[in-house]
């Protein structure tokens, strides 16, 4: 099968007064057709910087897209022209955004968000065939009485109705792609559990392609078909969803899946097991591996020359010393 | 072993006014008759979803906020009304850690002015030099260097800021910490730092907390006993392990359900509630809950239900399940 989406070597440098860096560095990954990508990893990680990189969306200065090819359904969108960028954009990807108050606009209402995307993209729609496709969509994310919802401004919804309105927004002009970074990050659980269910739904029937940016990996297992897990702009390690959680290679994604507290009997107010240290400043990195000062497994070519990324245990890993099944 | 501190029918209406001559309008209803109490060297964990009144119910423990009314008991001493000279000497053994280890700290002082700061105000410590003593050990039991004492707030991680943020809860030596979503802002391989740090602290000087998280995951570990807030009252209370294996109100049993869990294949049964959470403004009638939860029926849009114990050492506040007793 092909991918909707494949992105190789993309590199996105930000020049500001306490120097260059790479906040993304030298990635590639590839998104299928009704198949969820999660990108996860701390914040500064660059998580973000990819997927704003993919929508042609970094702003320049301080950004610049310095080298790498993004193929989306055979086109290479670093070589568009602005114009056909804004067609794609909205369109073929939609794209939701984690603090959904600033993404809407105040003063329009949903309805009208909603029409102007569709508006935007869809010329060949009539007036009525648009508003009826507004209100199906509020339907859809399961916004009760969609026609009087249709009229409301965003201030007059809860936060887990905002966030429906942005997946309404996102997928009203039926995208190939969709990138959802942090979609429910400000959500309380019960709320998040609702739209995660709505998102996987939505999913399957539109057989949309998905990126979904968190740093819950809880959500990356119950959501994902594919994870990269990203270090200081690199992607360390690259599989399936049950490689990455039933055999993490990296000390580092192994650090991240034991650093969180588990409902096991017995563990309560046990010592957690911890990551020594702090993520390394994008414009100081240790030299070699770039996770070598935090890492328990540190051998001397660690600090000497940076891991490539290449296969153990079955899936793709950057390091010197892969940790084999926990 | 007695109570370090207990709370009894503690209530927080915030006034809403409006109009011409500002007249109350209305009232949000944050927190509600809440009785509790906390063993010296205890956790008492707090959970429940944004806007259910966690912090609110904190600060007024601590008598940061006024109750619209209740009783506050400190060492079996009643606390509500205490004033003054009194009420000084007490803030020295209560203290609070706060959410945004970014917003809590001045920007402008030192590290080690900030630390200090609390054992002036206190008048702790014989002389400078004792002071900036006292601020170089807290700075290394909270796992710092000490040359931090000369940097600003803004020089360090979010992790490291929380480190000092409990640093100068620490100062004034205190009995009791309300923590307020001290790692809710942080990254996950720094929030497990962070909630070591805290339980090694606890062991070392006995402290007693109150630590309040809406993540259950993080609550449950370091509490040993939990309880789960929803619109401004406790619906369920007991010792963390009892309250994850046999949860009894619907609402602890969804939030449980609803907690992702980093594992692949062991797919879970989940409980989603539908409908968004209700406005403490004007809540709804009968039981809190009802309007989202799975086995309400029509006597539940009625009656209020009461926290009844429901199984040994365990409370829960719901109708159905009292009535299955
Ligand atoms: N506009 C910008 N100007 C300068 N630096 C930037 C800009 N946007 C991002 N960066 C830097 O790029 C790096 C990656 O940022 P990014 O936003 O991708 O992180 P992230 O993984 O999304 O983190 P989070 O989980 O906090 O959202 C960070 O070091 C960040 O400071
Ligand atoms: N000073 C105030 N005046 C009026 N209303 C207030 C005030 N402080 C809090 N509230 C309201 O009281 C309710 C409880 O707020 P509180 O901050 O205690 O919730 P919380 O459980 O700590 O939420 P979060 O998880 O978002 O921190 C909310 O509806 C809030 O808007
Ligand atoms: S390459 Fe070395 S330092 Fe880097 S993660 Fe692997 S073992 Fe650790
Ligand atoms: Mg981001
Ligand atoms: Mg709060």
């Amino acid at each position: 099968m092909n991918p909707i989406l494949e992105v190789k070597n993309l590199r996105t440098k930000f020049t500001t007064h306490d120097g260059s860096f790479y906040a993304v560095d030298d990635i590639s990954f590839k998104v299928y057709e009704g198949k969820t990508l999660g990108l996860v990893g701390e914040s500064g990680c660059g998580k973000s910087v990819s997927s704003l990189s993919v929508m042609r969306l970094i702003p320049s200065p301080p950004g610049v897209i310095e080298s790498g090819e993004i193929i989306f359904k055979g086109r290479d969108l670093l070589k568009l022209s602005m114009d056909e960028m804004r067609s794609i954009r909205g369109n073929q990807i939609g794209m939701i955004f984690q603090e959904p108050m600033t993404s809407l606009n105040p003063v329009f209402t949903i309805g009208d968000q909603i029409e102007e995307s569709l508006k935007l993209h869809k010329k060949d729609l009539s007036g009525k065939q648009i508003r009826e496709r507004a209100i199906d969509m509020i339907r859809l994310v399961g916004i009760p009485s969609p026609e009087k919802r249709f009229f409301d401004y965003p201030h007059q919804l809860s936060g887990g109705m905002r966030q429906r309105v942005m997946i309404a927004m996102a997928l009203s002009c039926s995208p190939d792609l969709l990138i959802a970074d942090e979609p429910t990050t400000a959500l309380d659980v019960t709320i998040q559990a609702q739209i995660l269910e709505l998102i996987k739904k939505l999913q399957t029937e539109l057989n949309t392609a998905m990126i979904l940016i968190t740093h819950d990996l809880g959500v990356v297992a119950e959501t994902c078909h594919e994870v990269a897990v990203m270090y200081a702009g690199k992607i360390v390690e690259y599989g399936t969803v049950e490689e990455i959680f039933n055999s993490p290679q990296h000390p580092y994604t192994k650090g991240l899946l034991n650093s969180v507290p588990h409902f096991e009997t017995g563990s309560r107010r046990k010592k957690l097991e911890t990551i020594p240290g702090i993520v390394p400043s994008l414009v100081n990195l240790p030299p070699g591996c770039r996770f070598s000062d935090r890492c328990g497994f540190k051998t001397d070519i660690c600090s000497k020359q940076e891991p490539k990324l290449e296969t153990h245990g079955g899936h793709l890993t950057a390091c010197h010393n892969p940790v084999g099944a926990p | 072993m007695s109570a370090l501190v207990e709370i009894k029918g503690l209530t927080k209406h915030f006034p809403i006014k409006g109009g011409l001559f500002q007249r109350q309008t209305g009232s949000v209803q944050a927190v509600t008759d809440v009785s509790f109490s906390i063993k010296k060297g205890e956790t008492l964990g707090l959970v429940g979803e944004s806007g259910c009144g966690k912090s609110t119910l904190g600060r007024c423990l601590i008598r940061l906020l006024e109750p619209t009314s209740g009783q506050i008991f400190f060492e079996g001493k009643d606390i509500t009304n205490l004033k003054g000279e009194a009420l000084r000497s007490l803030r020295r053994k209560m203290q609070i850690i706060f959410q945004d280890p970014y917003a809590s700290l001045n920007p402008r002082m030192t590290v080690g002015s900030i630390i200090s700061e609390p054992l002036e105000i206190h008048r702790i410590g014989e002389s400078k030099r004792d002071r900036i003593n006292r601020v170089q050990e807290l700075l290394e039991v909270v796992g710092l260097r000490k040359e931090a004492a000369f940097r600003y707030p803004h020089e360090f991680s979010g992790g490291q800021r929380q480190r000092i943020g409990i640093a100068r809860a620490l100062a004034v030596q205190p009995e009791l910490i309300v923590c307020d979503e001290p790692v809710s802002a942080l990254d996950v391989s720094i929030q497990a730092q962070v909630i070591n740090l805290l339980m090694d602290l606890q062991q070392k000087f006995g402290l007693t907390y109150l630590f309040i998280a809406h993540d259950l995951k993080v609550v449950e570990h370091i509490s040993t006993r939990v309880a789960v807030m929803y619109l401004g009252r406790i619906v369920e209370m007991a010792e963390s392990e009892e309250l994850y294996k046999h949860p009894q109100h619907p609402y602890t049993q969804a939030l449980l359900s609803a907690i992702p869990v980093p594992k692949v294949g062991g797919k879970k049964q989940r409980v989603i509630l539908t409908g968004d959470v209700p406005s403490p403004v004007n809540p709804p009638s009968g039981c809190y809950f009802n309007p989202r939860c799975p086995i309400a029926d029509g006597g539940c849009k009625v009656t209020q239900p009461e926290l009844l114990t429901t199984r040994p050492q365990h409370e829960t506040r719901c109708l159905k399940v009292s009535a299955q007793l």
